[in-house]
């Protein structure tokens, strides 16, 4: 028996519309009841009929050829591999001699193979030695890398000693920075910003790692300027997703109204490009 | 740890919920179809497609874009109001379909509710990001969105236009309580959260919240009786 309450969890639910914990509770409720499961699949059909409601729009002639021609471009998953025709059953008499030959030159071509195989195995042997010493090499990096999230985390003692001493957290912009993206909702980012240093500190917590060709950059905004101001790039630890930075602003900030983090490339970019990854209020 | 995709730009999973009869009944109902052929009909002539789709059968691509391009770049298009941006989308759902046709089910569900949530999932994305940055650039999100403000049935043009499903999906909505309408109109087309759409409308959350309930309910039952 379906009551109000849960009809009109699986309507919002039917729209995407159940967030943080009630949609957690509602979904694990969902997993136990199957007749609020056949609720949500009917509600979420009629839901996907509001498509019929927007004005009528017809996609230009253009967009189809754009479509079948991505389409051709890329295989489908599926698609069947086109085997070779099957050999004749009947064929001239001199073809076991051509056949005989052909035996004849590929065993002396085997034999070519097997020395070049074995030049192979040692060029292996080689290389994996040089990714032994890589690997010894990304160790030590690894370490370093520790060791400066620890110096890191030492600032961040020294600043929170500085609030402490002075006690005068007015000055200081403390923001929380909370995860724009839905697949990382538990991504999280402290910065502390001590104006009279224009410096300050940006710590995040559970954030993916990125490709080599990306990176992650910090921005301070403040009215005074148009354009969110440049505070750096940083990557985060692939294990943990975790980093510690110490920052600075390109430009002079009197006044920070936001911090942000934004995907962009490698490097960083003068001005902001890539989707905002996080936000503080 | 990697950096995942957006939701949205993954396969929309064809989880058990809509394996249930109850479901799939309507579910086919709410598949667009034309003049002559039936709505089960429509369903299997789609899921047919979708099976020589999963063999690399690329005419049946080429139909299937036919059917369903209408509605989905429609979709795509009042939900982001930019022309350029909705053929991205429609692109980019279609293709998603042509790599991922054989992990359709017919048991599971409707060819066409996978396309449109595939479709609205991804303009929603678009759309937020765009209001990400304006909310950065400390700019406001547009009061006034464009919504509800075609409300009542489709005109005689609009209907000529229109397949008989479709045209009784207007219908049915447009009988609904004015308030209804803009509740579900926002909860589909404008990717705000349930707080937002409380905010747009000035009412409280659960008076938004027993609307979309109402609304959407009454709109089931109005389409069981006329599908």
């Amino acid at each position: 028996m379906i009551d109000d309450r849960q009809e009109e969890l699986a309507s919002l639910h039917a729209f995407d519309l159940l967030e943080g914990a009630e949609r957690e509770q509602f979904v694990a409720e969902l997993s136990t009841n199957p007749e609020l499961r056949a609720l949500v699949a009917e509600l979420r059909a009629v839901a996907s009929g509001m498509a019929h409601t927007a004005p009528l729009s017809e996609p230009p002639e253009e967009l189809r050829a754009r479509v079948l021609a991505s389409a051709a471009a890329r295989r489908s998953a599926a698609e069947p591999v086109a085997f070779p025709p099957a050999l004749a059953p009947r064929f001239p008499s001199w073809v076991p001699w051509l056949m005989a030959a052909c035996l004849a030159a590929a065993a002396a071509w085997s034999q070519r193979e097997v020395a070049r195989s074995r030049d192979e195995v040692a060029a292996l042997n080689a290389q994996e030695r040089l990714a032994e010493t890589a690997l010894d090499q990304t160790r030590g990096q690894l370490s370093e890398a520790k060791r400066q999230l620890s110096e890191s985390s030492r600032q961040v003692a020294d600043l929170s000693a500085k609030l402490k001493d002075e006690g005068d957290l007015a000055h200081f912009k403390i923001a929380t920075l909370a995860s724009m993206l839905g697949n990382t909702p538990e991504a999280l980012a402290v910065a502390v910003w001590d104006p009279s240093r224009q410096q300050g500190v940006l710590t995040v917590s559970k954030l993916p790692a990125l490709a080599s060709e990306k990176d992650y950059q910090l921005w301070v905004i403040d009215k005074q300027y148009p354009n969110p101001v440049n505070a750096g790039v940083f990557v985060v630890d692939p294990v943990t997703g975790e980093a510690h930075i110490v920052f600075k602003a390109d430009k002079h900030v009197d006044s920070i109204a936001k911090f942000a983090v934004s995907l962009e490339r490698k490097g960083g970019v003068p001005k902001a490009e890539g989707p905002i990854v996080l936000l503080s209020p | 740890m990697s950096f995942a995709l957006p939701a949205s730009q993954l396969p929309v999973a064809w989880t058990g919920w809509e394996a249930s009869l109850g479901a799939r009944g309507l579910l086919a109902r709410m598949m667009p179809a034309d003049e002559t052929g039936s709505s089960d009909g429509r369903a299997r002539a789609y899921a047919a497609l979708l099976g020589r789709m999963a063999n690399g059968d690329r005419d049946a691509l080429a139909e299937l874009y036919d059917s369903l391009s209408r509605p989905l770049y429609a979709t795509a298009r009042h939900i982001l109001n930019d022309s350029a941006e909705a053929q991205d989308v429609v692109h980019d759902v279609f293709l998603s379909l042509w790599e991922n046709a054989s992990a359709f089910d017919l048991k599971r569900g409707a060819a066409f509710s996978w396309a449109v949530t595939l479709t609205r999932n991804r303009a929603i994305d678009r759309l937020r990001t765009r209001a990400n940055r304006a909310r950065l650039l400390g700019d406001s999100i547009p009061e006034d969105l464009g919504y509800g403000s075609e409300s009542g049935g489709p005109g005689a043009g609009e209907r000529a236009e229109l397949g008989d499903r479709a045209v009784a999906v207007r219908s049915a909505i447009a009988e609904l309580p004015a308030e209804q309408q803009r509740a579900l109109e926002l909860a589909f087309f404008s990717g705000m959260t349930q707080k937002e759409i409380a905010e747009k409308l000035c009412e409280p959350i659960g008076t938004i919240k027993a609307r979309i309930r109402r609304g959407l309910i009454k709109l089931r039952d109005t389409l069981a009786t006329r599908l």
